[in-house]
């Protein structure tokens, strides 16, 4: 629980622990040395008591004074320690051991029989004109003391009895654990504002390097890097090092993230670059070879009008292309006319001849397209360049135009090698951006995904391979817009 | 505690309670005092002496003893010039004192004596039947109440003081009371009129204590004098004493001491102690 508190917390309540545990201990060991010492001085205060009782004693022995008797053992009670509270009780017996007076007489009975008789357990003997004392310890603590009480010329007149029950030599833990408590207070009410700023003062620079960490990630390496804070203290001195550290790596790693940001954003211009230079080329070279057919087949008027349509058309294409790529540009674009499809396979004529293959159109139309015709061309253009290489020398090509009033589909099949589903799926991954060299197919998707249409290899084909694009018939939001 | 150091001050060292600066005269009077009352308060001995002394033109002090032997040994040696000693003491002796005047106790020059027990102890004393083998508390020697009753009722009983555990004189009633208190005696034999006034002052002995028979009534400790004895100062003593029920500072006195006055002596107001001595052997009065 300690442990889950902060450092500035941790530390004064610690330290009153620390208190109260060593005045618990302190005040465990005080009140052992206190009982001993308390044992020892009892048990001497007992030996004056009986000196002085035996002293007084004689004459009122002589005398068979009891009144007097015990007066003197009642007034001498009052030094004895526990007589008081009924816990210690004094007695002088006659000559024949019976209780001549007590401090106490509910206790000890004048005229009662006792010595030889048992009393609390244990056995009082006789002292047989021995002129020492005699002490019992019983296992309860309680100490019995028996002298004698000689006439000056050594005739036995008498005992002093003397019996304190252990509970007076007892550690008074109620007072010590008043002092202890009192003593704990006054410690921990020092301790704690003391153990408070210590805490504070110790934990000032642990908690400037825990704000400090709480700023990395959310302010900038390289500034951070400037402000650790500076301890004296050698193990924090090794901490503030190694954040240190880490905001000079993390700098670098900033710095590494921008170079690679960098080199990426041109990556990115390259592609884009590739890309537009891609789509440009394909039918760059259609329109050089309609210029070409224009400065042969020129003065024919069909031929100038149809090669120069054919020109105006490609052109546009471009411009749409390229304007595609300013996201301020709004390009007014046309709906999809089926002459459209011609006019790419036109463009793309002088690929068919360079690869020496065959290519075959045809136009299946039920309903009025409405789609733009930039994304379609482009894609009719990108699907048969793509076939005519993928065809090889001697292959053969074939372009479908189909249309309902719900889609219109573009499926190009080629003869060449069969491109699985896997593939496939690879050749449009590695033109995602790996491969500047090949876009076709994955502006083709792109184009699908933007129109909300599909782009996919036909598995029904057998023999060869066949790729589709659709998109729904109706007009783009863009262009509704 | 207070009272028992002043007690043996006064015992011990013979401090008399001294007369004021104020009224005092050539003519010194000493006037012994045993237990009969509780005469340990210095104060009140010192106002009841100016008292005494505004009114007898003599200079009076008191001599207070525990006992009641030392006060008669002073008495008799010429030490002291009057006593206030018990009826015992004054009919044994009757042939050498005279009365000098007689405290009214509840209006009558006479009192009572009390058998006490502690109280509540289950130790099955009822009566003086009840003392064979107990341990008994006597006063004084020369008591009446605190002795001579005691020995008059065991005989009447026909206990021999032999047949008791034990018996020990306790040198005054006031003792007697503490020493039944405490369980060091299992009864006592005291004067009725000091147990009351104990009890009328509160004292703690008196509330352990209680009273399990009283005997018949008899002559109130008397004050005395030697016979012969001709000091007119003492004629004016007595007159001063028997005059104080009549003045308001003496009333106040005789609160004190729990009296409500005193009277000329008779010697007829002790026959009864008289004839109770008379049965007891050894009481020094011949039969």
């Amino acid at each position: 629980m300690l442990r889950r508190l902060p450092y500035r917390i941790q530390i004064p309540v610690g330290l009153s622990l620390a208190v109260l545990v060593t005045t618990f201990l302190v005040t465990a060991v005080s009140a052992k040395f206190y009982a001993n010492r308390t044992r020892q001085e009892n048990l001497a205060t007992l030996d004056r008591g009986v000196v002085l009782i035996v002293a007084q004693a004689r004459p009122l022995l002589a005398a068979d004074d009891i009144w007097r008797m015990f007066a003197l053992l009642r007034d001498t009670a009052a030094l004895i320690p526990g007589a008081v509270e009924g816990k210690g009780r004094l007695a002088v017996l006659n000559d024949e051991g019976i209780v001549f007076a007590a401090s106490d007489p509910r206790v000890l009975e004048t005229g009662m029989e006792f010595l030889g008789t048992v009393w609390h357990g244990q056995k009082i003997a006789w002292i047989d004109n021995s002129p020492d004392a005699q002490r019992w310890n019983r296992p309860d603590g309680a100490v019995m003391l028996l002298n004698p009480i000689f006439s000056e010329d050594g005739q036995l007149m008498g005992h002093v009895f003397m019996e304190i029950d252990g509970s007076v030599f007892a550690p008074d833990w109620l007072a010590l654990s008043k002092t202890a408590f009192v003593s704990a207070l006054l410690a921990t009410a020092l301790l704690l504002p003391i153990g408070w700023i210590i805490g504070v003062r110790m934990t000032q620079p642990v908690a400037r390097l825990i704000a400090f960490i709480g700023r990395i990630g959310n302010e900038p390496p390289s500034k951070l890097r400037l402000e650790v804070p500076i301890t004296r203290d050698p193990e924090l001195g090794r901490v503030a090092q190694a954040i240190q550290q880490l905001t000079i790596e993390l700098t670098e790693r900033e710095k590494s993230e921008e170079r690679a940001l960098s080199a990426e954003r041109l990556a990115a211009v390259g592609r884009i670059t590739a890309a537009v230079a891609h789509e440009i080329n394909n039918p760059l070279m259609g329109l050089l070879t309609a210029t070409q057919t224009l400065r042969i087949h020129g003065d024919a008027q069909p031929v100038r009008e149809q090669t120069l349509d054919l020109l105006d058309r490609g052109l546009h294409q471009i411009r749409t292309t390229v304007a595609a790529l300013l996201p301020q540009a709004r390009v007014e674009d046309r709906p999809l006319n089926p002459s459209d499809l011609e006019d790419v396979v036109t463009l793309i004529k002088a690929a068919v001849t360079q690869n020496n293959c065959e290519l075959h159109s045809h136009i299946k139309v039920e309903s009025a397209l409405r789609v733009p015709s930039a994304p379609m061309r482009q894609v009719m253009l990108n699907l048969l360049s793509n076939a005519i290489k993928a065809a090889g020398p001697n292959g053969e090509v074939s372009a479908l135009l189909e249309a309902d009033a719900q889609t219109v589909f573009f499926k190009v099949t080629n003869s060449g090698p069969s491109l699985t589903a896997e593939k496939f799926s690879e050749t449009l991954d590695s033109e995602s951006g790996h491969d500047p060299r090949g876009f076709g197919l994955w502006v083709c998707r792109e184009l699908a995904n933007q129109y909300l249409g599909g782009f996919g290899l036909d598995l029904n084909t057998t023999a060869g391979t066949s790729l589709v694009f659709w998109m729904p018939n109706r007009e783009s939001i863009e262009s509704s817009t | 505690m207070k009272r028992r150091i002043c007690l043996q001050a006064l015992a011990l060292t013979g401090v008399e309670a001294m007369d004021s600066v104020h009224g005092a005269s050539e003519t010194s009077l000493r006037i012994g005092l045993t237990p009969v009352i509780l005469a340990d308060q210095v104060a009140f001995l010192s106002r009841w002496g100016s008292y005494l002394s505004e009114r007898t033109a003599a200079r009076v002090t008191f001599v207070a003893r525990e006992s009641y032997q030392p006060i008669l040994d002073m008495l008799f040696s010429d030490q002291l010039d009057a006593a206030w000693i018990c009826g015992y003491p004054f009919v044994k002796y009757e042939s050498q004192l005279s009365l000098l005047c007689v405290p009214l106790y509840l209006g009558e020059p006479s009192y009572q004596a009390y058998l006490i027990r502690p109280k509540g102890a289950a130790n099955g004393i009822g009566g003086w039947d009840d003392l064979r083998d107990k341990v008994l508390a006597y006063s004084d020697p020369l008591s009446n109440s605190g002795w001579l009753v005691a020995q008059a009722q065991l005989a009447k009983v026909g206990i021999s003081p032999a047949e008791l555990k034990r018996t020990f004189f306790a040198h005054g009633h006031r003792n007697v009371a503490q020493a039944v208190a405490s369980r060091l005696a299992n009864a006592g034999s005291i004067d009725g009129y000091v147990w009351e006034t104990m009890r009328k002052q509160g004292m703690a002995a008196i509330s352990q204590t209680e009273i399990v028979w009283k005997s018949e009534e008899f002559g109130f400790p008397p004050l005395v004098t030697r016979r012969g004895a001709d000091q007119p100062a003492l004629a004016r003593v007595q007159q001063a004493m028997i005059s104080m029920a009549g003045d308001k500072f003496g009333q106040e006195l005789l609160r004190t001491l729990n009296l409500t006055g005193f009277t000329n002596g008779k010697s007829a107001m002790f026959d009864s102690i008289r004839a109770q001595a008379k049965m007891v052997s050894g009481s020094g009065v011949p039969a």
